[in-house]
């Protein structure tokens, strides 16, 4: 039978080699190269302003910052209540190579490529450190170690001249092929830098996540006994997860630092690493997906919640700081709200959608 | 040589709070294996309750202190029923992040009231000099923060071993499946082990806001420490936690009267805990009373 590679209806698998393409069907190659044509091509023809483009770079810092987390916790099974601390590794990696160099050495401004990588690098050892409890016990004890590792990272960081002490630490303007970014460029150059970074990281998890490296992950998540049994090592395994996690986390805050010329520690706090944790279940916890649109959901929410405090603040006497109370109010209850009625997420009602289109305009 | 037994003495007087307040993380993990982390936040709360009702509406402190233990009592139950009985059969995981969903929450209510941002400071209701015995002086409220304390540890573990509910509750904790078959209401004993952890917890809150004053980010910092006594104790020893308290009372009092200020270093008492957690977990990730765990494959 000749399978309708555009539009299938349904899934014809006959080897496990077909389940596990990337695009199942033609159809699904155009619309990601569409998406990927219309993300590269549309700052050409609309300007955003630098606010706006603001808070896209962000978006798309935390969506590869979210892609580890959904390793860790979704696929891996193992809670982060620290993912802004790894984050926040990265950054500072960035930020100590700018205190001994100084802020425009050739290193960071010309190598900085190098420099990603190596905060990424530096993330996944933290990682790896935080995680090596694992060998030694089951259950989620692990959570509350991520939870100290943010607690020691931020005192460290309060602390330490050499960081001084949490204030800003400045990292010079990059440069690019034809010279020195611009002031005006300098959203728009990162943003198509973030996007590169976000596409390879996304493919790269695809791509983990169909061979033995990420479907070991899934094997010690569902049933670590049988995945013992397999010939997997559950601890190396969750190590080797905390240590993708934190090289996500890395690289995403190296983009940080590179983003805002500069690194201090109100970026890195435990509240910023609840709101990472509700991105990764408002998007759905151990889909590839979710990890795109979690992000995208909790800055728009965001965005909205402080124009609420704005509006708000009017109305109130000036007592309490609303912003302060309202951010983690919301994430709160949006995490809460998500585990009880929704846990797969947004990339559920996406999967839905997907599956009335496949047969449309037939119900069955 | 008597600046280290008043470190001793303070060490002893917050740890013994620490162990009351990580006796109702053990007790809710203990019965259902969830770990709380807005456990600090009902500190902060109850202590925060405490004092509205003693100053805003102006009920004595005594009466006010059992009357907030009361309410939180049932808050704790309502949290329970209203977020985490529906999800019992739901992979732990998903209830652990429910907890931390519930301290974003809870922080968020804290900061939309004055207390999330002001300092208040409990009206004074007890002699104001210090006693002092051998040269070591203990002001009369951590005095009489002890001895509650005491009362209420002494009287968590009489209910544990004497009476049906609380050797119930342990039974739940031991089996499940045999608890059920002999009549145990699981659901019944989730509720009460999170009134009771409620229960604890505001005590502790208010014995803690009464002796170092209430401040929002003092009272995290006091909870947040809460994690550390019950890895040090093992997650599920109620013996443990007051063991762990205490050493955690005083490694905390040791660290800020004896590193804070030598070679440049401050703050030390909030990260050591977590350094000695990370150490725990590394080499005995049990804890000093945990069980092992056998597994037979």
């Amino acid at each position: 039978m000749a399978t309708n590679r555009w539009l299938a209806t349904g899934n014809y698998f006959t080897s496990y080699k077909d389940e596990q393409r990337i695009f199942l069907t033609h159809f699904d190659r155009l619309m990601f190269c569409g998406l990927l044509v219309l993300a590269f091509a549309w700052p050409m023809f609309i300007s955003a302003s630098d606010r706006n483009m603001l808070v896209i770079d962000n978006i798309l810092i935390a969506i590869i910052a979210i892609l580890g987390l959904n390793l860790l916790t979704g696929f891996a099974g193992l809670i982060s209540i620290g993912h802004a601390a790894f984050v926040g590794v990265g950054a500072y990696t960035l930020a100590s190579f700018s205190q001994v160099l100084g802020d425009s050495h050739v290193l960071i401004t010309h190598a900085w490529p190098l420099m990603i990588l190596i905060s990424g690098g530096v993330g996944a050892v933290f990682g790896a450190f935080v995680g090596l409890p694992a060998f030694r016990l089951k259950h989620l004890y692990l959570a509350i170690a991520t939870l100290s590792f943010q607690m020691i990272f931020l005192w460290v960081i309060n602390f330490m001249t050499f960081f001084n002490q949490g204030q800003t630490i400045y990292v010079g303007r990059v440069f690019w092929l034809t010279g020195k970014v611009a002031r005006k460029q300098h959203y728009l150059f990162w943003y198509y830098i973030i996007l590169v970074v976000v596409v390879v990281a996304g493919l790269a998890v695809r791509n983990i996540l169909r061979t033995r490296y990420g479907r070991s992950l899934v094997a010690v998540r569902d049933n670590d006994r049988a995945a013992d049994a397999m010939g997997m090592s559950p601890g190396l395994t969750k190590v080797y997860a905390f240590a993708l996690a934190g090289f996500f986390a890395g690289v995403a805050g190296a983009l940080h630092a590179y983003l805002y010329r500069g690194v201090g520690f109100e970026s890195f706090t435990l509240h910023q690493s609840i709101s990472y944790l509700a991105m990764a279940i408002v998007g759905g916890l151990g889909t590839l997906t979710g990890s795109f649109f979690g992000p995208v959901a909790i800055h728009l929410l965001e965005l909205q919640v402080e124009n609420l405090a704005e509006y708000m603040g009017h109305l109130i006497p000036a007592v309490v700081n609303l912003t302060t109370a309202l951010r983690p109010l919301t994430f709160g209850l949006v995490i809460v709200l998500f585990l009880m009625f929704e846990p797969r997420g947004i990339a559920n009602w996406w999967r839905i959608t997907r599956t009335y289109f496949k047969l449309w305009p037939f119900r069955y | 040589m008597s600046y280290f037994f008043q470190l001793v003495v303070s060490g002893i007087v917050v740890g013994s709070i620490y162990a009351l307040s990580a006796l109702g993380f053990v007790l809710i993990y203990k019965s259902s294996r969830v770990l709380n982390i807005a456990h600090g936040q009902i500190i902060a709360a109850g202590a925060f309750i405490t004092y509205a009702l003693t100053v805003q509406v102006g009920i004595p402190i005594y009466l006010s202190f059992l009357l907030s233990m009361a309410i939180t009592f049932f808050l704790a139950m309502g949290v329970e029923r209203v977020f985490l009985r529906r999800l019992i059969g739901e992979p732990i995981i998903s209830v652990i992040m429910v907890t931390i969903g519930l301290m974003s929450i809870i922080d968020g209510l804290i900061y939309l009231t004055p207390f999330g941002s002001e300092n208040f400071s409990f009206p004074e209701f007890l002699p104001q000099a210090p006693l002092t015995f051998f040269g070591v002086s203990i002001s009369s409220t951590q005095l009489v923060g002890v001895i509650i304390t005491a009362i209420l540890i002494g009287g968590f573990s009489w209910f544990f071993t004497k009476s049906t509910l609380g050797i119930s509750m342990r039974a739940v904790s031991d089996d499940q499946l045999a608890s059920m078959s002999v009549g145990i209401s699981i659901p019944r004993v989730f509720g009460l082990a999170w009134a009771m952890a409620g229960f604890s917890a505001a005590a502790a809150g208010a014995i803690i806001g009464n002796i170092t004053g209430l401040n929002f980010e003092t009272l995290q910092a006091f909870g947040i420490t809460v994690f550390p006594v019950v890895i040090l104790g093992g997650l599920d020893s109620i013996i443990g936690a007051v063991v762990a308290g205490i050493i955690m009372g005083l490694i905390q009092q040791f660290a800020a009267g004896y590193l804070d200020g030598n070679w440049g270093l401050n703050g030390t008492a909030n990260v050591l805990p977590f350094i000695v957690l990370l150490i725990i977990l590394l080499f005995k990730p049990h804890g000093l009373f945990g069980t092992h765990e056998i597994e037979r494959v």
